[in-house]
């Protein structure tokens, strides 16, 4: 299978106050087109960092990043910015949605700044349950309803890869759940590749491969266990001294 | 705690305060420096030969036009920049609300904010007066505009009046834009405050009507009138109408927007549409000072340019000078209200703008995006400004000197069209290149 996403030896540093974090350390990771990577750890492991290096927001201090066959570290600033525009969606806790702007403004907004055409707009509207809303403003919507927006928004265009950071934080039990479900459809429907970062061992359930990151390494690397497994290996990983190896 | 949000929001918002500081400072300085010549013209030293050449050559009305003029376009600048800049920080006090701070509170941090911007723009305004007061009447004695004898003699009576002034047009700015979203319950304020789609009120649209009605059917009267009378009420007919035409803004902004949806291809083009839309309120408060500075210099220039054509005099060449520097000054005032403004209203659109970077938008495409909303904004203005300029000046034009059709030099209007596309491009091109060089992701308001 087609490899979209290909991390080899990345580490990303940040200097603050002349002391030196280092949010990853040394991490490769693969990921196949209609895989779905769940991406776990304790608070501060590093989820964040990895998944904004993939994504290309970020510059790795170290190693190389492969997406869709392009290196990133070869790519200039607008270079990389129309990749992701491209092959690439991102949705985040935060939705990250024009707030003024109305629903099909908000998902139409990457085919406006010259991105690939969307599939007809109703159809991915409904796919994420939100038919009907095309002309409603974001600003007036629930999280959940806002949540779906921005997943709509990262699948409209079929992109090769979809990263997503805590997209269900903000959301109830359910809501959340049915977030994922879009996306694990995109994944078996379509073959887009999903990595998500979540702390919810429910919503990572859904995934078909495991990563575990702990003080910024990848600690773990497996297909994904059931609900009480993934917990386990969680408080494994985190709670165990960071010498643990894949 | 009331000193607490007030410094909070003092620190947070500091840019877009900074906006309404420079023109209140500009207001200042300009009132002062009107308030300080006229004084300098009846000064008691004066000897009664100069004073009645002071008189003879008209400058204590003119002094007495331009004071008006200034405090007049001060007033309404100063209430619009203050009035954005609260506005920017609604959604701040709606999570005020939300946490506890009482209305009260909160309309205690918007007035003191108001103070704290006020009163030291004044006072620094007022010492900047003086220099540049000595330096206006040594060019107005340089252009025989008048007599030698006459000194600049600031005095300290300016100051009661400007900082009143000040303070009262920037409480008033501020109060209006809060008072909504302090008075409403927390959830509404909040829900109303995390998009600028707000409703535009019926009331809004009546009142902008009715001035800008009531500005062209006062410029049918004021051209009745005689010819110095018709000149100082002229003023007050195109404050009306550049009243009714902030308040008319969002509505006019929308129906261009509307009007060339479907001429324009999607992608950029219909994004900055959109987005023009959508923001069409803050927009609004930009026009106001845009509209002003190009309908007043119009009035001015095609006044004597025309009456230049038509009588085939350029007219007294001292009057002339005190004409040209006299518009020059309130157009340069009234531009650097505008450049506030835009910049304001750009700054405020940071998390936007790394949204937009996020979903793939590279600075390129966005710096076009954002000029298209630019080019929209100023063709805007430049129409409403020849509308409201038209307005008051045909009837005088047909008044005073017989003619319905203005003759003014094409280099004057190519001059003016470039001075209010720069001021736009400047006041949007620039932020947007600034901002957008720092990460997207650090600006999009919690990424991770
Ligand atoms: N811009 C930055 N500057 C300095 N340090 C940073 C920066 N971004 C992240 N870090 C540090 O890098 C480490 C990893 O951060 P990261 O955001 O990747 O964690 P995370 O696993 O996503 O945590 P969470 O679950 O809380 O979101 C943390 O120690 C963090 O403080
Ligand atoms: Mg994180």
């Amino acid at each position: 299978m087609d490899t979209v996403v290909q991390l080899t030896g990345v580490s990303r540093s940040y200097r603050t106050g002349g002391r030196e974090t280092v949010a990853l350390d040394d991490v490769s990771l693969d990921v196949a087109a209609g895989e779905f990577v769940a991406v776990m750890g304790v608070t501060g492991s590093g989820k964040s960092t990895l998944l904004h290096c993939a994504a290309g927001l970020e510059r790795p201090s170290a190693g190389t990043v492969r997406l869709v066959g392009r290196d990133l570290g070869r790519l200039g600033e607008a270079a990389r910015t129309r990749l992701r525009r491209d092959s690439v969606g991102v949705v985040f806790q935060s939705y990250n949605l024009l707030s003024e702007l109305t629903v099909a403004q908000n998902v139409l907004l990457p085919q406006r700044l010259g991105g690939p055409r969307a599939r007809p707009l109703a159809e991915v509207l409904a796919s994420v349950g939100l038919a009907g809303t095309e002309q409603r403003p974001v600003g007036e919507l629930s999280g959940g309803q806002r949540q779906r927006v921005a997943v709509a928004r990262a699948l409209a265009a079929d992109p090769a890869v979809v990263f997503a950071d805590e997209p269900t934080g903000a959301l109830d039990p359910t809501t959340g759940a049915q977030v994922v479900g879009l996306l694990r459809t995109a994944v078996d429907t379509r073959a887009v590749a999903v990595v998500l970062v979540t702390h919810d061992p429910r919503v990572a359930a859904a995934s078909d491969r495991l990563v575990l990151l702990h003080a910024g390494a990848l600690v773990s690397d497996g297909p994904t266990p059931d609900v009480a497994a993934i917990a386990e290996q969680l408080a494994a990983v985190s709670g165990a001294p960071q010498a643990a190896s894949r | 705690m009331r000193s607490g949000i007030t410094r909070q929001a003092l620190r947070r918002h500091r840019w877009t305060l900074v906006g309404p500081a420079c023109t209140q400072l500009l207001g200042a300085a300009v009132i002062a420096v009107m308030l300080m010549t006229a004084a300098s013209l009846s000064a008691p030293g004066l000897s009664a030969a100069d004073r009645r050449s002071v008189r003879a050559g008209g400058m204590t009305d003119t002094t007495a036009v331009f004071l008006g003029d200034s405090i007049y376009l001060s007033v309404l600048v100063v209430a619009v920049t203050m009035n954005l800049a609260v506005s920017r920080q609604l959604r701040d006090i709606a999570l005020l609300r939300s946490v506890g701070a009482t209305p009260g509170q909160l309309r205690w941090s918007v007035l003191l904010q108001a103070v704290a911007v006020s009163l030291p723009a004044s006072l620094l305004g007022i010492a900047l007066a003086v220099p540049l007061g000595s330096g206006w009447v040594a060019l107005l004695r340089a252009h025989d505009a008048l007599p030698d004898g006459v000194r600049f003699t600031p005095g300290l009576v300016v100051l009661p009046i400007v900082v009143g002034i000040q303070l009262g047009t920037s409480v008033v700015g501020a109060a209006v834009a809060g008072r909504r979203t302090i008075r409403s319950a927390p959830a509404i304020a909040l829900s109303e405050t995390s998009g600028d789609r707000r409703h535009i009120g019926p009331a809004r649209t009546a009142l902008g009507l009715l001035l800008v009605g009531g500005g062209i059917a006062g410029s049918a009267v004021v051209s009745a009138l005689a010819a110095d009378q018709a000149d100082d009420a002229a003023l007050f007919v195109l404050l009306a109408e550049c009243i009714g035409i902030g308040l008319l803004g969002p509505v006019v902004l929308r129906a261009a927007a509307a009007v060339l949806r479907p001429l324009l291809p999607g992608g950029l083009p219909r994004l900055a549409l959109d987005e023009v839309a959508a923001l069409s309120r803050p927009l609004a408060g930009t026009l106001v000072p845009l509209v002003l500075a190009m309908a007043f210099a119009g009035i001015k220039v095609a006044a004597r340019t025309t009456s230049a054509a038509v009588t085939g005099s350029p007219g007294p060449p001292a009057e002339v000078w005190t004409d040209w520097s006299g518009t020059a000054v309130f157009c340069a005032f009234a531009g650097v209200a505008a450049l506030n403004a835009l910049v304001t209203v750009l700054v405020s659109r940071d998390r936007d703008l790394a949204v937009l970077q996020l979903a793939g938008g590279t600075r390129r495409r966005l710096l076009l995006v954002v000029s298209s909303e630019a080019a929209l904004v100023a063709t805007t203005a430049v129409l409403l400004a020849g509308l409201a300029a038209g307005a008051t000046l045909l009837p005088m034009l047909h008044t005073s000197l017989g003619t319905w059709l203005p003759r003014v030099p094409a280099p004057a209007l190519a001059a003016g069209l470039t001075l209010a596309f720069g001021v736009v491009a400047a006041g949007t091109v620039l932020p947007v290149a600034v901002l957008t060089r720092r990460p997207a992701l650090h600006r999009s308001g919690g990424a991770g």
